[in-house]
């Protein structure tokens, strides 16, 4: 069994009438260009990769640029509609009311999660005044926090927002709040590493996406940078498998994370148990 | 002479299949309301094939195996593996491309007596080889 804890729906023509911005969110803001297909495709690629369920993610970029990438309440529509998906929260940080808003989408709508992308929602990490309200709530809620970290594709995306190592305040300061730090981080790596292994409270995953093929990359940052002995020794629990798709396809991040070549139960943790333990999920076995 | 252009949708289930449709364009052509020319059957994708083959599950499945062999799915070789920025999407399958390149985006067949003129073991597949996605097909009947 797989979950896949990073997908945006940004692929999807189904959703593309419902929000009059949400054309120019995909497109202009988040990117994304290649030609739509229906939410049939996107569940049966999640079939072909043997993925069980699937984190949907928005990104509230009101204030930085005028949109939703999916707002809180499509998101709630279409997890209701699709029982294997697990919708994600987000919040725009840089509005006052961003831990209320939090709040709703949790509590009225039963999204599970909170995703942030500072290099989008063009906010600090470590903002104490504006974005240390929203760490705050969402610890109080009990959900896990995915945020971006390092390169943003994103055509808006500025990348120096989103360094981990500002984590270090956030995850010290809230030490109940799990936080995931998205494409391990790279190209800040090593920070992401540090983190993961100094803070109980921090998580990978294995989203990463600058060059060659999937397993190019995730062999490159899990083998090379951080070290297979390392990832068994110290990280066992902290890594979790994220496809970003649509930017890769989950049959290839599935792949990727299949051809390091893994003990059985330490690939099954990655692919699964790790998420199913973060996100509360009943089924633990695989 | 009539010219009648078809696009037809076809959703595909599996990173890699071959697909009959020679059923649908028997009907495209039957619906092109043609006698006597040809059609052309071709697909709209650079990672997709048309071809010809004998409709038996075990010649798909060598078709498949001879693909995968003479492309196969990962090689540092590939210069085609890197973020396309038009797409937003990382564009790391050159192996599809390459297959697609080996069977071809097209065949045709004659038309006698408004009906296409197949052999007798012989089926038109879709070929799908980096799925699943919606895909598109043309039928193009020219004829009188």
């Amino acid at each position: 069994m797989v979950i896949d804890i990073h997908t945006h729906l940004t692929g999807i023509v189904d959703f593309m009438s419902r929000d009059s911005e949400l054309p120019r969110a995909v497109s202009g803001v988040f990117g994304y260009g290649d030609p739509a297909q229906p939410m049939s495709t996107f569940m049966a690629a999640l079939d072909e990769a043997g993925i069980d369920r699937a984190v949907v993610l928005p990104i509230d970029c009101t204030t930085a640029h005028g949109c939703r990438v999916f707002s809180n309440d499509l998101i709630a529509e279409i997890v209701q509609a699709q029982p294997r998906l697990i919708g994600f929260a987000s919040v725009d940080p840089n509005l006052s009311d961003a831990p209320e808003a939090l709040e709703r989408a949790v509590v009225d709508h039963g999204l599970r999660g909170l995703k942030l992308d500072p290099a989008l929602q063009l906010f600090d990490i470590d903002d104490r005044e504006l974005a240390f309200p929203v760490y705050g709530r969402c610890s109080e809620l009990g959900i896990p926090l995915l945020i971006h970290c390092g390169l943003s594709w994103a055509p808006l995306g500025r990348s120096s927002r989103a360094q981990p190592l500002r984590l270090e305040a956030v995850v010290h300061e809230f030490p109940d709040l799990k936080v995931i730090i998205a494409h391990a981080g790279w190209p800040w790596v090593a920070d992401a590493l540090m983190l993961a292994l100094k803070y109980p409270n921090v998580y990978l995953d294995t989203a990463v996406i600058y060059s060659g093929t999937p397993a190019d990359s995730v062999r490159h940052v899990l083998a090379d940078e951080i070290g297979l002995d390392v990832v068994r020794r110290s990280l066992h629990s902290k890594i979790l498998y994220g496809s970003n798709a649509p930017r890769i396809r989950p049959k290839r991040g599935v792949a990727a994370v299949r051809a390091l070549g893994l003990d059985p139960v330490l690939e099954g943790k990655i692919l699964h148990d790790n998420a199913a333990a973060l996100l509360g999920l009943e089924e633990m076995h695989r | 002479m009539k010219s009648v252009v078809q696009r037809l949708e076809i959703h595909t289930g599996h990173d890699t299949e071959l697909i009959d449709i020679t059923p649908r364009v028997r009907d495209a052509v039957a619906a092109a309301g043609v006698s006597e020319g040809v059609a052309y059957v071709t697909t709209l994708h650079t990672t997709t094939g048309i071809t010809v083959n004998e409709g038996l599950p075990d010649v798909e499945a060598d078709v498949v195996g001879m693909l995968q062999r003479l492309a196969p799915t990962d090689s540092p070789s590939y210069s085609h593996a890197r973020f396309l920025p038009s797409d937003g999407a990382m564009a790391v399958n050159s192996a599809c491309h390459q297959r697609a390149a080996l069977l071809g985006m097209q065949v045709a067949f004659p038309i006698e007596g408004g009906k296409l003129s197949l052999g007798g073991r012989q089926t038109i597949y879709f070929a799908e080889l980096d799925g699943p996605l919606r895909r598109h097909y043309i039928v193009h009947v020219v004829g009188e």
